[in-house]
């Protein structure tokens, strides 16, 4: 018999809008459920450098988001945990049924120490840092990671015993199984994210396969403190970049890859990563290609001027060619739109993707709410509530709604956690009568 | 622990180890020549800093996989950042 659990909200995902709505939730004394897939809460906000449009420290401002919801006494996180099923079987009650993966560690005794990731024999591509340095086969993700339990690779691991020797509180399981688990709620918010368009998509852009070309996501990594290098480096060599370029629009607004729509944030982003590159590497050239700048929200045409002063130069025109050049240069071939639109091929040391957003998770199969034309979850009131979906009870924040900043993202969370609040309370006052 | 336990432990451990043994040899294969790398990086390293070409040059590597050990070197205290010579940094053995 599954273990059978009971909250007010399920909220599934623990990345920035599923913890502004667990915690605006728990604030009002509801009881909250977190399910997240990763072994971490934290989504995407903790990964990232700086923000724009303030360039404040994007660890700085999540962490304590984390920290408040790890310790608030009304929410439950349940990491490293897949969603089954998720079913609305009353105007009362949604059922989610939840696998717990295995970790290998005992949560109730591992104290973080690291002393298995420090005894470990087994070096494995860190997906965290870009793959561009390794981790242990038994790790913490991150440092900042919450919670601060390891988590061990079993298809990298070589049973050689070595972590269960050295855990000082025996914490490690090498025989844990994967174990369901059944939560009973009122509500459930859907703040499931997103993911990158894969690298590898275009032709073009030779699969991807080109040495110093790398994602936004991995440029974050570089750019944070915590990154790989602990500074901007190319991976291939270890050359600091004299000249640095980003190719916008590089997975969405094409409809070659099924994503025609424009995933909003890149403009900035990338204007935000030029300018921190340009404070870190002061002597590189930094270059954006881009087909038209969309700076949307409060202070972002003046974020966008501001990067144009400093230097940093904007070439409109989209990038027809990518390919490796001599010296492990990378080589941009593009139409200069205001230069009489001739061909031009420019090589840089390092070349940044913009890449395309596209939903984390699909509910088919799994949950009955429907899905827009781009894939992202469907408000059924898009102008007046666009947290509602067309599941009764269930809302959505974030971009599983579709892309939006993390100021768009925390004012949703709010907003979700509202509608859901007012649902509760409805069902409370229908009671009474 | 009794004797009992552990004697039940190591039993259930065997049983496991060959269920896994496809992937346990293929990550044992892994560590090897991981271990080779780091050796040759480490021996490189040797007779002071240097930097990812240089470090190439000496040990053959593909430049891409010796910057990703030293990356993983310096994570874990092997390595140090040293001064920088022209674009490249120079890495040192911490325990030279
Ligand atoms: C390179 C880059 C840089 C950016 N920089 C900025 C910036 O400077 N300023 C800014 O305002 N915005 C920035 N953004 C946008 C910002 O990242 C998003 O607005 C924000 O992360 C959205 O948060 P979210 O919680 O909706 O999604 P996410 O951060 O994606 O979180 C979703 C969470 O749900 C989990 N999840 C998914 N599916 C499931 C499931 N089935 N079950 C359980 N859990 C699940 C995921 O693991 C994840 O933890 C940037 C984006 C990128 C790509």
């Amino acid at each position: 018999m599954s273990r059978e659990l009971h909250f007010d909200t399920l909220v599934v995902g623990g990345g920035i809008a599923g913890l502004q709505t667990a915690l605006d939730l728990a604030d009002q004394n509801y009881q909250v459920a977190v399910i997240e897939k990763d072994a971490t809460i934290g989504g995407k906000m903790i990964r990232l450098s700086k923000v724009f449009p303030t360039l404040d420290c994007a660890s700085c401002i999540t962490t304590p988001k984390m920290a408040a919801s790890a310790h608030h006494e009304n929410i439950t996180l349940f990491t490293y945990c897949n969603l089954k099923s998720l079913d609305r079987d009353s105007p009362e009650s949604v059922t989610a049924t939840v696998t717990q993966k295995p970790r290998y560690v005992d949560p109730d005794k591992c104290i973080g120490c690291r002393q298995c990731e420090y005894g470990c024999p087994v070096y494995v591509p860190d997906e965290e840092q870009g793959n561009f340095n390794l981790r242990k086969a038994v790790h913490i993700p991150f440092s900042n990671a919450i919670p601060q339990i390891a988590v061990l690779d079993m298809e990298n691991c070589s049973l050689c015993g070595k972590c269960a020797r050295v855990c000082p509180t025996d914490a490690i399981d090498y025989f844990e199984q994967p174990e369901d688990f059944i939560i009973h709620a009122k509500t459930a918010v859907l703040a499931t994210g997103f993911e990158l368009t894969p690298i590898d998509q275009k032709p073009e852009y030779n699969g991807g396969k080109v040495q110093n070309l790398i994602t936004s996501m991995e440029m974050e990594r570089l750019l944070a403190p915590h990154g790989p290098y602990m500074r901007v480096i190319r991976p291939s060599d270890g050359k600091e970049p004299d000249s640095i370029a980003y190719v916008q629009c590089a997975g969405s607004r094409d409809k070659t890859l099924n994503v025609p729509y424009c995933s909003r944030v890149c403009c900035m982003y990338a204007i935000k990563q030029a300018m921190l590159l340009s404070g870190a590497l002061p002597l590189a050239d930094i270059t954006i290609y881009y087909m038209d700048i969309r700076a949307f929200g409060k202070g972002y045409e003046q974020f966008y001027q501001n990067a144009k002063a400093m230097g940093i130069e904007f070439v409109k025109g989209k990038i027809a060619k990518i390919e490796q050049a001599d010296n492990q240069y990378v080589s941009l071939r593009y139409e200069a739109q205001e230069d009489g639109g001739r061909v031009v091929e420019r090589e840089h040391d390092l070349v940044v993707l913009s890449l395309g957003m596209v939903p984390g998770w699909t509910p088919q199969g799994v949950c009955q709410v429907s899905c827009d034309t781009d894939r992202f979850i469907k408000s059924s009131m898009p102008q007046i509530a666009p947290t509602v979906t067309d599941m009764e009870g269930v809302f959505v924040a974030g971009v599983a709604a579709g892309p939006k900043d993390i100021v768009d993202t925390i004012a949703e969370a709010g907003a979700a956690a509202m509608e859901a609040s007012k649902y509760m309370t409805a069902l409370g006052k229908q009671k009474a009568a | 622990m009794s004797d009992k336990k552990k004697q039940a432990d190591k039993e259930a451990m065997k049983i496991l180890r060959q269920q896994r043994k496809q992937s346990i040899d293929r990550v044992r294969g892994a560590i090897k020549s991981q271990n080779k790398d780091i050796k040759s990086i480490k021996d490189a390293l040797k007779d002071g800093g240097k930097t990812v070409p240089e470090i190439t040059a000496a040990t053959k590597m593909p430049s891409s996989r010796v910057m990703v050990f030293v990356a993983t070197l310096k994570k874990y205290g092997m390595v140090a950042e040293g001064p920088k010579d022209g674009d490249y940094f120079k890495y040192e053995l911490i325990d030279a």
